[in-house]
């Protein structure tokens, strides 16, 4: 007699267990898919001991019918794909039939259901077999208990964590779904208290706000961006939000939560220069796509999943977060405003300032000379022909009534993304404080200005581009360098040979998987020639190109630094304007390449208010 | 324009305005050098957000040609880069050619470079100064009264008017005074001016303007022409104006803080004293106040000491001429003590102290031009 059996079905199951239903957490993830792929709209969960006494999950959705229910609970049985076509079309959250069988192989499930025709059916399964079976009295949908979790898999029930730990994995899996479904209610709740509560009304902004509280949810700006392949949506947090962790970066592809670094990675990359080393932003990113081009057949837990056209989507989500940040005005404000109501607004001639050093002179004939020259004339009267500021009555900063939010709610058009208008208003100089600070006035209030940072941001955008712009001189070397690759490698380098030639890497093969070098750019920082050069190979390995702009990126920050004004300096009147100016012209006048910020405000009610004048 | 120019004097005249000129600014156009030409002569020009200083060299001086010039005309050049340009040109004659959109070439024996230049009309305009409040005094003089005073400037922006030093004439008698507000340095000087009638107060230089301009004044006896006005005040010596900008405000009423009467009068050796403390110094530790002990022991010795527990101690007795009144311990800084005493342009200086918590006044043996006022370390 051979030595290999058929498993039975229940152990089948208790091995699938094993992937499936990790923790509570999964439990209540897989549960509440189901409710979701049943088109409830209203999903309340109820825990007992942190899930893992009883986790308890009611929907008004489907149902399933009477005829079905022992189906239900055997494995690779579902209602959710039909054909092999259906696997790579996948719409819905499940579609391997492993979960209920999973779940009740490792527990005590209770199962009432209603289709809302007829009766409903409840059930009951112990040990993974039915228990009893019978009908009741259900409302529409499905009520399903599974309660003394891992009560047969000591092991597993071993490497269960405090009570709160499980808690809060499954409040992050909840409010995952919750943000990644804004129109279904969802209502958590522990040992009777209610956790997070969410109204289903499909404003993101509205779930942004139960999950992280209203703070959050008041400094987040709504983004959208499409290509012909994606169209990505979803809330990002202004730079002032930032988070010691990655944790509040949540990533949706067609719904479900992903973990994808890459996409990730270009989350941050958006971010680059607005946030302080070490900082993450707060970004909820939803991304449609149609099913065939993801693949999320890796994992039975499904949280990874394989795209095409990775590189695009990137590209197109770093491009759409950049453009939303920068088309904000972010300039910090010390103190959370209160609410306020501005019905209209006046608006006002905006005034081009005359620089300092041209009021002495007859005429500045430059390039705009004549420009010039036709200010100088009329000296009384606003120079340029003054101009209506644009403004909206308010930013979404500086208030944020409740009704409000759903205003905020539209996405923003994405024709206007593209303005050239100075992202922050004129600034008259008061005067400067401890030689390190400019204080600066307007309408809207008072300005702080970071001298040193608002110069180096300023070179920094200029450097940034010279930087990449590198000379072609080549230093050849005495002895060359050899750099040994994997078989892999060599083969992505040799594809890429001629783009790191561009750059000026000029390798030569020489033998199995080696190349040598005899010349390197002269621009390469002294000492470390052959580390930049295995730099700019490992930037073509890993990302298939070569970019000497992001490589020397410190360069930049660096040489912006050194060049700019320091702190402890004093600046004349004219020197200030010029500044002042200059920032206005500045790409991102908000923070500097180290991510501080450049600006602070204090708007005159936040001043009124400090001294009690108004309440 | 179109020129031609001995290149020792340029080279003169460049560095003399190079004092002005710093890397950094939010002007860009003030990192150059503006040049001026005319049939009298070259103009240079170079500014920053304190002082301006131009310079002229004259086309004729003492029989000899500096300078000749085919047209006269004005260029901005890269101050940075003119400067190292001129300093290394091969031959003694520079020969220097602007063009209609400001590129310049400039030729000497068989270089020649060719720059881009700038705008002159887009050069700030140097202040327009009048000439009412007009005094002079030597060149050796006024360095040394910038030396004696400036080093107690502030160097910190948080109170700038601190970062001056305050010039006051009453009487025919220029009072400098400077203080960070734990130290004073003062100096005073009669004018022999027949203007006595010229008085002001409050006119507050910028310590770094008087640093530069004393690198500038030479070393001699001619006399220095100084303008004063609101905001700005003006030396001029033979070829050079030197222009700063005052600080705005008023320096604090410093006449109170000196101390009329002492407890303890010292009377010893200046270069005695400066190279115990030097010494003593050595093991003061400078995030510790660089605290150095002065205790009188009789009437002929005092003791200085300084005591770093992780480092060790030092103590050195030092020879006094005289002593008059109490017995005294006290603690300072050792570098606000060591400035004061190369300050004093004397060999025996005499010391007024009041209490070991009390400023204490050093003085000259004999006179009161200078006095150096010191506040003690408090020590628990």
């Amino acid at each position: 007699m051979g030595k290999i059996v058929q498993l039975d079905d229940l152990l089948s199951n208790k091995i699938a267990a094993g992937e499936v239903v990790e923790r509570p957490a999964s439990v209540v993830k897989e549960l509440v898919e189901n409710s979701i792929d049943a088109n409830s709209t209203r999903i309340e969960i109820e825990l007992v001991e942190g899930g893992l006494s009883s986790i308890r999950v009611i929907d008004n959705g489907d149902g399933i019918e009477a005829d079905d229910v022992r189906l239900a609970f055997s494995r690779h049985a579902t209602s959710k794909i039909k054909n092999e076509h259906d696997l790579f079309q996948i719409r819905t959250m499940g579609f391997r039939g492993e979960a209920l069988p999973s779940i009740a192989s490792v527990s005590h499930v209770e199962m009432k259901t209603c289709t809302g025709d007829g009766p409903g059916c409840a059930v009951k399964i112990i040990n993974g077999e039915i228990d009893s079976i019978s009908q009741a009295k259900a409302r529409k949908g499905t009520d399903i208990t599974v309660s003394n979790l891992f009560y047969n898999t000591p092991a597993r029930l071993k490497h269960m964590k405090t009570v709160n730990t499980e808690l809060g994995n499954i409040t992050d899996v909840v409010n995952r779904l919750a943000l990644a479904n804004p129109d279904i209610s969802f209502r958590l709740k522990h040992n009777d208290k209610e956790m997070l509560s969410t109204s289903g009304n499909g404003q993101l902004l509205h779930v942004i706000a139960a999950v992280y509280g209203m703070g959050i949810a008041k400094n987040m700006i709504p983004f959208q961006a499409q290509s012909l392949d994606y169209e990505i949506r979803g809330f990002i947090g202004k730079p002032e939000l930032n988070r010691a962790s990655r944790n509040y970066i949540s990533l949706f592809m067609n719904g479900r939560y992903i973990k994808n670094y890459v996409v990730q990675k270009a989350v941050l990359n958006a971010y680059h220069t607005f946030l302080p080393i070490g900082r993450f932003p707060v970004v909820i990113l939803s991304i449609t796509m149609d099913p065939t081009i993801i693949d999320i057949n890796v994992h039975p837990s499904k949280l990874e999943a394989r795209l095409s056209k990775e590189p695009e989507l990137c590209q197109l989500v770093q491009d759409a977060i950049r453009n939303t940040i920068r088309k904000q005005t972010l300039i910090s404000e010390p103190l959370k405003p209160k609410k306020k109501t501005a019905f209209s607004e006046q608006p006002s001639f905006h005034f081009e300032h005359n620089l300092g050093p041209a009021k002495e002179q007859e005429f500045r004939p430059t390039e705009n000379k004549e420009a010039r020259a036709e200010t100088k004339s009329e000296v009384a009267y606003p120079p340029s022909p003054p101009k209506w500021e644009e403004k909206v009555i308010e930013t979404p900063a500086e208030e944020m009534r409740e009704e409000e939010i759903i205003v905020n709610n539209e996405w923003p058009d994405e024709n206007e993304l593209e303005n050239k208008q100075p992202k922050i208003p004129p600034m008259y100089p008061i005067g400067q404080m401890h030689g390190t600070y400019i204080c600066a006035q307007n309408e809207h209030g008072l300005y702080l200005i970071d001298q040193h940072a608002a110069q180096e941001r300023m070179k920094y955008e200029f450097f940034k581009e010279k930087v990449g712009k590198v000379a072609s001189e080549l230093q050849t070397l005495m002895v060359p360098y050899t750099f040994q690759f994997t078989n892999k490698e060599c083969m992505i380098i040799n594809d890429h040979i001629e783009m790191l030639q561009e750059v000026g890497v000029f390798l030569e093969p020489f033998g199995q998987n080696t190349f040598i070098v005899r010349e390197h750019p002269q621009w390469f920082p002294k000492g470390f020639e052959k580390e930049t050069m295995e730099e700019i190979i490992q930037q073509v390995i890993d990302d298939k190109r070569a970019d000497i702009k992001k490589l020397r990126e410190k360069a930049a920050i660096m040489m912006s630094c050194k060049g700019s004004i320091k702190a402890n300096r004093h600046l004349r009147n004219d020197e200030i304007f010029q500044l002042l100016e200059d920032l206005r012209n500045t790409s991102d006048p908000f923070t500097c390449p180290h991510g501080r910020p450049i600006i602070i405000h204090f708007s005159t009610y936040e001043l009124e208010k400090m001294f009690k004048r108004v309440q | 324009m179109k020129f031609k120019i001995n290149r020792n004097q340029l080279i003169q005249g460049v560095q003399g305005v190079m004092k002005a000129i710093s890397s950094r600014t939010t002007i860009p156009i003030l990192t150059g050098v503006k040049m001026t030409v005319d049939s009298g002569g070259m103009t240079l020009t170079g500014s920053d957000s304190d002082i301006s200083i131009e310079r002229f060299i004259p086309a004729e001086e003492n029989g000899e040609i500096n300078l000749e010039v085919q047209t006269p005309g004005s260029i901005i050049l890269q101050a940075r880069y003119f400067s190292e340009i001129v300093k290394k040109l091969p031959d003694e004659t520079v020969e220097i050619e602007v063009g209609e959109r400001f590129e310049t070439q400039m030729r000497s024996g068989a270089s020649e470079f060719s720059l881009i230049g700038l705008d002159p009309e887009e050069y700030p305009r140097l202040p327009q100064v009048e000439e009412q409040n007009v005094f002079s005094i030597q060149g050796d003089l006024l360095k040394m009264m910038i030396r004696q005073t400036v080093f107690a400037v502030s160097t910190s922006e948080t109170r700038p008017i601190l970062t001056g030093v305050n010039w006051s004439l009453e009487d025919g008698q220029l009072t400098c005074v400077a203080t960070d507000s734990h130290r004073l340095a003062q100096r005073t000087v009669k004018i022999n001016s027949n203007a006595t009638e010229l008085s002001f107060r409050n006119v507050v230089i910028p310590g770094k303007s008087l640093n530069e301009l004393s690198k500038i004044v030479e070393d001699s006896e001619e006399l220095v022409q100084i303008v004063v006005t609101n905001n700005q005040i003006l030396f001029k010596t033979k070829n050079t104006l030197f222009f700063s900008r005052l600080l705005d405000g008023n320096f604090p009423d410093t006449s109170k803080l000196l101390p009329g009467d002492s407890k303890t009068t010292l009377v010893l050796g200046t270069k005695e004293l400066l190279q115990a403390i030097d010494r003593a110094s050595l093991l003061a530790r400078e995030g510790r106040n660089n605290v150095v002990k002065l205790v009188t022991l009789n009437e002929n010795e005092l003791e200085i000491s300084s005591n770093s527990p992780e480092i060790g101690k030092v103590f050195e007795h030092v020879a006094i001429t005289s002593m008059v009144g109490e017995e005294l311990k006290i603690s300072f800084n050792a570098k606000y003590m060591m400035e004061a005493l190369k300050a004093m342009d004397c060999s025996e200086i005499k010391i007024l102290f009041t209490g070991a918590m009390r400023p204490f006044l050093i003085e000259p043996q004999s006179g009161d031009s200078i006095k150096q006022l010191i506040l003690p370390v408090r020590t628990y």
